[in-house]
């Protein structure tokens, strides 16, 4: 019951004209950024974090969750109509969404149930949030130097291991991005570090034009080899009555909706899974169910399940982004450097020390979602315009938001050097199949690793006990030790099982 | 412009990344140990400590990368591309001399019109569009000083 009235003391910080203004402004934006292929979440969160600066910390970061959480709301549009996910984890969404809309001729009922399916899932992750969040961070204020080590290298890890096919790559671009924030000044005594004699690296490298760069300006790069393809819709017309879905409709989505928006939640708690393998395990686990249709062929359920599952997820992901201060995924990364930005240190003590900064974005979550919601359903008739932008037309608009953008939070031309320079990295990087979420994230969480590390080493005097004789900390480091040696014991324990099967 | 990908066990750019990797760890296990110091008994961990650490497991992720790297296809690299990175080094260079936001606002003309070869309509819609978000929310709302370039400071002056 505190956890409630926590929370309507949070829509009570939300509900003045500017939250709600930008609550609006996020989910608009959000909606329209997803909703266009080959731009995505991460990008939008990126581009868009200039924006926020003339905001308090609350405001600010209430548009970014807004957008974040809008985001995966847009995605399943170009993934229903085009047969193109905005973002990845609408990849589950085109397998039934597209077919819906195109071979059952029913595009507006796909995307109604789509927005409904987000809805029931995002509200149950949110609930579920309500009540987690506050438990988790008492568990965090338990966590010392070793606990919080060896949590930290679970999260680091695990995304670098589990993003894209090879983890070694994840695990190399994870350290690497450990450098690039070890650069700069040592947070614990204060002297210089790595700056290579520059005034500008002295302050180390800034955190907005990186992100910027890695992901917008690479993604501008790469859109480079699309920018001459036609985005062909296929619907001609769209309109909100023609959208409406039956009391049957509403039937078959419900029960795939609730049971993937609790598998999705408890997905988008645990570090590196996030969104996209929500998606994927809701619809797996929906074709054990009994479905009207077989999935893959335009089915209700099929859609209903991976959008309640992404959505969940979202939610869900905020737990240990608020709790832990541990984000999930790139964007999560991309959000808690923002918090940090702003002076903001999510950890056990956020909910205790920053209550109305933390309920107050809990609550905009259920704001955003009733307003996502609308706003999905009205853009409903000026989607195939949002849609026929041509790609051409979207690279100088977003090599001007970079450019301007990382100029603006530094007010010099470093920051857009910083985004030229990570923006070709990035690009470089995701051509030869790194995936640039782990550099993100552990560039966020560099610092928080390196002050708990040396501490835990100076009260242990160097030894490495320290991380064996706590129970916490053993089980991280168990856990440590089972991502890291799996994939490589995987390839050999699947050899021998072949081999003894040749054998045979 | 070859965008046909080939399984390729020549040294080539796939290389490069892990061979930078290993090239970094090795300086900043070096400036780690060297520059800024690794471990005093009294003092516990130095600045260099938490950084060397990493450059090891960098450096060792690096070698692995390095032998998987062979047994990867070869990525393409279209030429076209990188007249992106291109228009933004032309960018920075001419905001010294004509001030940033004369400078976006070329570039975007420039590339519509001639690169695209979008219609003048488009182009001055998509012009105007990106100027007023860039006047309307940089300048006007969050106020940012951006540079007016030597020409415009010269006659201010």
């Amino acid at each position: 019951m505190e956890n409630l009235q926590l929370l309507l003391d949070g829509f009570s910080v939300l509900f003045t004209l500017q939250n709600i203004g930008v609550t609006i402004l996020g989910a608009v934006l959000g909606l329209i950024v997803g909703a266009m292929p080959g731009i995505g979440s991460l990008a939008g969160v990126a581009l868009l974090l200039p924006l926020t600066f003339k905001f308090n910390p609350t405001t600010a970061i209430i548009m970014l969750g807004a957008l974040y959480y809008s985001n995966m709301y847009g995605g399943a549009f170009s993934a229903i109509l085009l047969n193109i996910p905005g973002d990845s984890p609408a990849v589950m969404t085109a397998l039934d969404g597209y077919p819906m809309a195109t071979q059952r001729k029913r595009p507006g009922q796909a995307l109604l149930t789509s927005n409904m399916a987000s809805f029931i899932g995002g509200t149950i992750g949110m609930i579920i949030l309500t009540f987690m969040g506050p438990a988790l961070a008492d568990i965090g204020l338990k966590f010392g130097p070793a606990e919080m080590t060896a949590l930290l290298l679970v999260a680091m890890t695990s995304i670098g291991w589990l993003v894209g096919e090879n983890p070694t790559k994840g695990l190399l671009l994870t350290m690497l991005g450990i450098l690039l924030a070890s650069m700069g000044m040592d947070t614990l005594s204060g002297s210089p570090r790595y700056d290579f004699g520059s005034i500008y690296l002295l302050g180390g490298i800034p955190f907005t034009p990186f992100v910027i760069g890695v992901v917008g300006f690479a993604q501008v790069i790469k859109l480079m080899e699309e920018r001459n393809k036609k985005t062909q819709v296929s619907i001609e017309k769209l309109t909100i009555k023609g959208s409406m879905l039956t009391l049957h409709d509403f039937k078959r989505l419900f029960f795939p909706a609730v049971r993937s928006g609790f598998m999705g939640t408890f997905v988008g708690v645990l570090p590196g899974a996030g969104a996209t393998t929500a998606a994927f395990m809701g619809y797996a686990a929906q074709k054990s169910f009994k479905n009207e249709e077989p999935l893959g062929t335009g089915a209700i359920e099929g859609i209903a399940a991976c959008e309640a599952a992404n959505n969940g997820a979202a939610a869900g992901a905020f737990a240990p982004l608020l709790a832990l201060g541990i984000p999930g995924s790139g964007t999560g990364a991309v959000l808690l450097g923002g918090l940090m930005m702003w002076g903001l240190n999510p950890g056990p003590l956020l909910f205790t020390n920053s209550p109305d900064f933390a309920w107050g974005l809990i609550a905009s979550l259920f704001l955003a979602n009733i307003v996502t919601l609308v706003i999905a359903w009205g853009v409903i008739p000026f989607l195939i315009k949002i849609l026929s932008v041509p790609t051409k037309l979207m690279i100088p608009i977003i090599t001007v938001v970079c450019v301007v953008g990382s100029y603006s939070t530094s007010n010099s031309m470093y920051g857009v050097l910083i985004m030229f320079l990570s923006g070709v990295m990035g690009y470089v990087l995701t051509k030869c199949e790194y995936q640039t979420a782990p550099v993100l994230l552990a560039f966020v969480l560099a610092p928080l690793l390196e002050s708990n590390m040396r501490k835990a080493f100076i009260i242990s005097q160097g030894s490495l006990d320290i991380f064996f004789q706590k129970p916490i900390s053993l089980v991280f480091i168990i856990i440590l030790i089972a991502i890291m040696v799996f994939p490589v014991v995987r390839p050999l324990l699947i050899r021998l099982g072949l081999m003894k099967r040749k054998a045979s | 412009m070859s965008s046909v990908e080939q399984k390729d066990r020549k040294f080539g750019v796939k290389q490069y990344i892990p061979i930078a990797m290993i090239g970094i760890s090795i300086a900043f296990i070096w400036m780690g140990f060297a520059k800024y110091g690794f471990w005093e008994d009294m003092k516990g961990p130095r600045p260099g400590f938490f950084p060397v650490i990493i450059s090891f497991a960098l450096l060792v992720a690096s070698l692995l990368a390095l032998v998987f790297s062979f047994k990867e296809k070869a990525p393409s690299w279209p030429l076209e591309n990188w007249l992106v990175p291109l228009s933004v080094v032309v960018i920075m260079g001419t905001t010294f001399i004509i001030g940033l936001l004369p400078s976006v606002g070329l570039y975007v003309l420039v590339w519509l019109r001639w690169f695209e070869k979008c219609a003048w309509k488009t182009t001055i819609t998509v012009f105007l569009i990106i100027m007023g978000i860039v006047i309307g929310a940089f300048v006007l709302w969050l106020g940012v000083p951006f540079p007016k370039g030597l020409i415009l400071n010269l006659i201010a002056n």
